[in-house]
């Protein structure tokens, strides 16, 4: 018969050599089991006094919660080792790729550029409008005070349904269908596709995309004109850039101008894009000309209006670097892609 | 207009740099096109006399020459044969630039060559430019050249042209004096006017000539001056060397005098061979039809009645305004010329010109606008060159028929209303300070200006868009620099995008999410690509609105629907190999519905190709977006256009509302667009997608008892479509909640009879008020499998 201490110290030893769940069981059962050795132990203490009984008792208590704590112990030390083990065995290359579920998707340059305009147009008080691809020749030229046989309707070349309708070759007679069917005063961005018989080349192409700005109010200025292609310049390009207003001429617009950016990609000092100049002709603008208020049936005296046309391919084209306006109509996925 | 330095300073002193007269020119509203000397591309090529010419000790054929440069002698060696001692030639020195090749000591069979000497053709230049420039050889200069001056200014080719882009409202700017008065003005200085006298003698004019306008409505003033004892000959080379700076070719100096005016004043003017013309008689009148007229190029045209002629008692002379007639051109022959400065109606030359196709550069100046003093001005230029260069005499006075009114224009100006749009606060005499240069000439008048408009100003009005004209002039004398930018004042207004826009976002943005990119196809489409979609006789896409000057056939018609365009992308994107893709287009389409406009509908275009796509992927997406519409009850019914495959392709609808349809392409319309994999394409109307948005946002409580999930696997024949089924499913009458109907497989092969297939479905079942008791369940399963049979689909065993 063993000995308390005897049973401890193989208890002990054993527990140091156990390596796996199984053997450790096993070690429980031959100690702790119903023919244990400690269960051995207390059933011999039916023969001893009640004094000794519980002496020895106390020593089987104390032993077995000793023993039972190292058991414990040793097991968490065996699942801590096999989950390491099966941890290394799980491990997996980060570097592969992700998986992708469903592709990426891509919004055209052009229309995250229409966006950014008309956003910051929007925070200005603008709403929007709207008008046909085919449109009148009275809408497109004539009212604009661009009369039959005007010389400057050679500016823009134009492609022709009849003798009545023609493909918009800008999207400015939204400007007479804004007038003629809302009431002043109204600030408008009127986007959409025009078209021009422009044979395609890099810096050319018959459909492009306009975005015409209509302001409409009793006391419209230059300075007021200024200050709004300033600050939609500024949302598109930031704040670095410089922008100039230059004489020009448009039949709709009295004064006219137009609007030139310090070059982005020299930053003003000369370079290919900006042909050495440091300024990059970047939009059409000016007071709306007292004939085409009148023609619509406003007075002139009474209301004025500024208006602007901007390119959005030219935009997109000089925010991002695309050198070929063709791209932005070729839908390369490549292209497309890095948007 | 080309503006050659040395033309314009008979009009102006230039005392700036050109930089800064290229600036002081665009503030005022002139853009520089290009700036060029005149002997372009060449640098440190200096004039040098030939003192000694020795032989080479080793090369026959060289020889070694001493060269004088004024400050120093060099030696250069030559294989040409035209130069002698005494010659001066220009000399690429060590160090010169011509047209970027760069000139350095060389040694040729061991003598240093310190440089080059050149020929005419090395400096680009003809005899035109300076005579003997064509000889084989090396240029000789004339012997009394400057040693040691730049070969530019030797040749008296030290000349810059600018080319400044001319806006439509200044014609009078196509002329030397129209932009020698904006230089004058943004130099800050008086243009120098030159008096031109007028010339006339004792003699009658119209003994020799006359004229009669037969067509006032199309020629408003005709002056005519005849001149005798006419001597043809070259013009002068200053005129020669002045008409090449501006790329015209001189002829003879009569022609020359006509082209010499025409840049000088911008006034077109002809000259005709008076003896040429039966009774020395013009007639300015309609031409009758299919009158023909040959004219100076040669050519043979055939005239209609809406065109203006030039012509004498007994035949056509000249088309008006476009160019003279080759039956009355002048020849070295010619003893007396009528010289013609007329004015017509730009609108009228313009259709000529066009229906001839011959816009002559006479034609351009009358189509942009020409004016009556000007015209008189032009020709007494023309007199006073005739009378310099003793190329004639001058007969009587100036034959003038002139029916437009001569009298300076007067306007009368708000100077408030000017300072209100340019928001600046300018008193009446600075504005009218600022006018002066301009010729304009402002009195104020309390808070007006009185104007008088000068006569070449025509763009200027004297109604009421005055105010707007003088207020532009005044802004760009001013400077619209100096015009701070300014926010509107006023009431605010509340920005705003409108529904409909809004949506269209929302359409491109799910796509998006979808993982589409976003394609932007042109509106121009062909025959060609209809007829590929196999179209349907009477089908509305057919209606396509013809283009009447298209860049071809194949872009000559609008389109009538995306599928085009789009397929045309994705048989680019997929010669680029890229395997994969899925592609969306929001865009117009036009129909031709012979209404005043055609119709034009917006259209959403999705197209999807490549390994693991195909009619259900696409009608996931188109699931999607429907969702993001608020829409989940579309019906997909089959059917839809014959560019699909007859078995793969639905039209979409909500409720009675035509949404659109899709499917996958045909394989003959594929072919037709040089595609071989298959693609699935979508096209639904935004209008429509519009009018069934319904999108609810609000809070329904979670179910509070547990949901129990049930699969069930039924047999059916092919023609039970799954949607029908699912809606047996649904539509079980049983007092429980049956819900989440999906399903989740579909079998055909073993165990399964041909001509059936395999449906498996998974429901879920719940009550509103307890949990679910296993009665119930089975309850419930009984009465779904009674439902599904009636419907003829057996449970599956």
């Amino acid at each position: 018969m063993e000995t308390l201490d005897e049973i401890r110290r193989y208890a002990m030893r054993r527990l140091e050599a156990v390596y796996d769940e199984k053997e450790l069981a096993d070690l429980q059962a031959e100690v702790f089991g119903k023919s244990g050795k400690l269960t051995s132990i207390l059933r011999t203490m039916g023969k001893l006094s009640k004094e000794e009984r519980a002496k020895t008792g106390a020593e089987v208590n104390l032993t077995k919660q000793e023993l039972e704590a190292a058991l414990s112990d040793r097991r968490e030390a065996l699942r801590l080792k096999a989950q390491a083990a099966r941890f290394i065995a799980e491990a997996v290359d980060v570097t592969e790729p992700g998986v992708q579920t469903v592709p990426m998707g891509h919004l055209h340059p052009m229309t995250q550029t229409y966006r950014t305009i008309r956003d910051a147009l929007i925070g200005m008080g603008f709403t929007m409008f709207d008008g046909p691809e085919i449109e009148l020749d009275e809408n497109n030229f004539t009212l604009l005070n661009l009369p039959p046989d005007h010389p400057a309707r050679d500016m823009q070349d134009t492609f022709y349904i009849d003798d009545n309708v023609l493909l918009r070759t800008h999207t400015s007679p939204c400007e007479i269908r804004a007038l003629k069917t809302l009431k002043p005063p109204f600030r408008l961005i009127m986007p959409g596709r025009v078209f021009r018989v422009d044979e395609v080349d890099a810096s050319h192409s018959p459909v492009f995309m306009q975005i015409e700005g209509f302001v409409v109010d009793r006391n419209i200025n230059i300075a007021n004109l200024k200050g709004t292609l300033d600050t939609f310049i500024h949302a598109v390009f930031g704040d670095d850039v410089n922008t100039r207003l230059r004489p020009s001429y448009f039949p709709f617009t009295e004064p006219s101008a137009e609007l030139d950016m310090s070059c982005t990609i020299c930053g003003g000092k000369g370079c290919r894009v900006c042909k050495g100049t440091g300024w990059i002709e970047l939009l059409g603008c000016g007071i709306t000309n007292p004939h085409e208020l009148e023609n619509c049936g406003l007075d002139p005296m009474e209301w004025s209006a500024f208006a602007f046309g901007v390119g959005v391919d030219r935009v997109t084209n000089l925010k991002y670097g695309i050198t070929d306006i063709r791209h932005n109509y070729e839908n390369d996925a490549r292209f497309l892609g890095q948007f | 207009m080309k503006l050659p330095k040395k033309w314009l300073c008979d009009y102006v002193d230039f005392n700036v740099s050109d930089d800064e007269f290229i600036r002081r020119m665009m503030w005022r509203g002139f853009e520089l096109a290009s700036a060029d000397p005149l002997l372009p591309d060449i640098s440190g090529v200096i004039t040098g006399r030939i003192e000694r010419i020795e032989r080479h000790p080793n090369a026959t054929k060289l020889q070694v020459c001493t060269v004088n440069l004024g400050d120093r002698e060099t030696c250069i060696l030559t294989n040409a044969t035209n130069v002698f001692e005494g010659a001066v030639v220009p000399v690429a020195v060590v160090g010169a630039v011509i047209r970027g090749t760069e000139y350095k000591v060389a040694n040729l069979r061991g003598v240093d060559s310190y440089g080059m000497f050149c020929s005419g053709e090395e400096l680009a230049i003809s005899d035109a430019d300076y005579p003997g420039a064509e000889v084989d050889g090396i240029l000789i200069l004339n012997p009394n050249t400057p040693i040691g001056i730049d070969i530019a200014v030797a040749l008296d080719m030290d000349d810059v042209v600018f080319d400044f882009d001319l806006t439509p409202n200044r014609p009078d700017c196509n002329s030397i004096i129209g932009l020698a008065r904006e230089a004058a003005a943004a130099l800050g200085q008086a243009m120098k006017t030159p008096e031109i006298p007028h010339f006339s003698d004792d003699g009658d004019a119209s003994s020799y000539a006359g004229v009669r306008i037969d067509a006032p409505d199309l020629c408003s003033r005709y002056c005519g001056r005849v001149m005798t004892d006419i001597k043809i000959e070259p013009s002068p080379r200053w005129m020669q060397k002045r008409l090449l700076s501006v790329g015209m070719r001189p002829i003879n100096n009569i022609v020359d005098i006509t082209n010499y005016v025409l840049v000088e004043y911008g006034h077109p003017m002809h000259a005709f061979d008076l003896a040429c013309l039966k009774d020395g008689q013009i007639i300015v009148r309609r031409a009758a039809q299919g009158e023909k007229v040959s004219t100076l190029d040669g050519k043979t045209f055939t005239m209609d009645e809406d065109m203006l002629l030039i012509a004498d008692p007994e035949k056509g002379v000249g088309i008006a305004g476009v160019m003279g007639g080759l039956n009355s051109e002048i020849a070295p022959s010619t003893r007396a010329v009528l010289f013609e400065s007329a004015v017509f109606v730009g609108s009228n030359i313009r259709k000529t010109a066009r229906r001839l196709h011959q816009v002559t550069d006479a034609a351009a100046r009358f189509i942009k606008g020409v004016e009556p003093v000007n015209a008189y001005l032009a020709l007494e230029r023309a007199i006073q060159l005739v009378t310099e260069l003793k190329a004639g005499k001058v007969v009587g006075e100036t034959i003038d028929v002139c029916t437009a009114d001569l009298n300076p224009r007067c306007a009368n100006v708000d100077v408030s209303h000017i300072n209100r749009i340019l928001n600046t606060k300018l008193s009446a005499s600075k504005m009218s300070e600022l006018l002066k240069p301009l010729a304009i000439e402002a009195v104020p008048c309390g808070d007006k200006l009185a104007l008088t408009i000068p006569h070449f100003r025509t763009d200027i009005e004297s109604g009421i868009e005055a105010d707007w004209d003088i207020a532009e002039e005044v802004g760009r004398c001013y400077g619209f620099d100096n015009i701070p930018a300014e926010p509107i004042t006023g009431p605010a207004f509340l920005g705003s995008i409108p529904k409909v826009f809004r949506l269209e976002d929302r359409a491109l943005d799910t796509l998006v999410s979808c993982g589409c990119m976003e394609m932007y196809n042109f509106n121009f489409i062909g025959p060609a690509e209809l007829k590929a979609l196999r179209l349907d006789e009477g089908d509305e896409k057919l209606l396509a609105v013809k283009i009447l000057n298209p860049f071809g056939e194949d872009q000559s018609l609008m389109r009538t629907t995306l599928y085009p365009g789009m397929l045309e992308s994705c048989r680019r994107n997929l010669n680029f190999k890229t395997g994969h893709g899925r592609f969306m287009e929001l865009g117009n389409v036009h129909l031709d519905n012979n209404a005043v406009l055609p119709e034009e509908r917006r259209m959403v275009g999705i197209a999807v190709f490549g390994d693991n796509e195909s009619f259900f992927t696409l009608k996931g997406i188109v699931e999607r977006l429907l969702l993001a519409f608020g829409v989940d009850n579309a019906s997909f019914t089959a059917g839809g256009g014959r560019y699909f495959h007859p078995g793969r392709r639905a039209v979409i609808r909500v409720g009675d509302t035509y949404i659109g349809e899709m499917g996958q392409a045909h394989p003959d319309t594929l072919k037709d667009f040089d595609i071989s994999v298959p693609v699935y394409m979508a096209e639904l109307s935004f209008k429509a997608l519009c009018k069934v948005e319904h999108v609810v946002r609000g809070f329904v409580p979670m179910p509070r008892f547990p949901v129990v999930q049930r699969d069930i696997a039924v047999t059916c024949r092919e023609s039970v479509t799954s949607a029908e089924l699912a809606e047996v499913i649904r539509n079980v009458k049983i007092g429980l909640i049956i819900e989440n109907v999906e399903l989740f497989d579909v079998y055909r092969g073993v165990g399964i009879l041909p001509g059936f297939k395999s449906m498996a479905y998974s429901f879920t079942l719940r009550a509103e008020d307890h949990t679910l008791s296993d009665d119930e369940i089975k309850h419930a399963m009984d009465a779904v499998i009674l439902s599904l049979s009636q419907s003829g689909a057996a449970l599956r065993i």
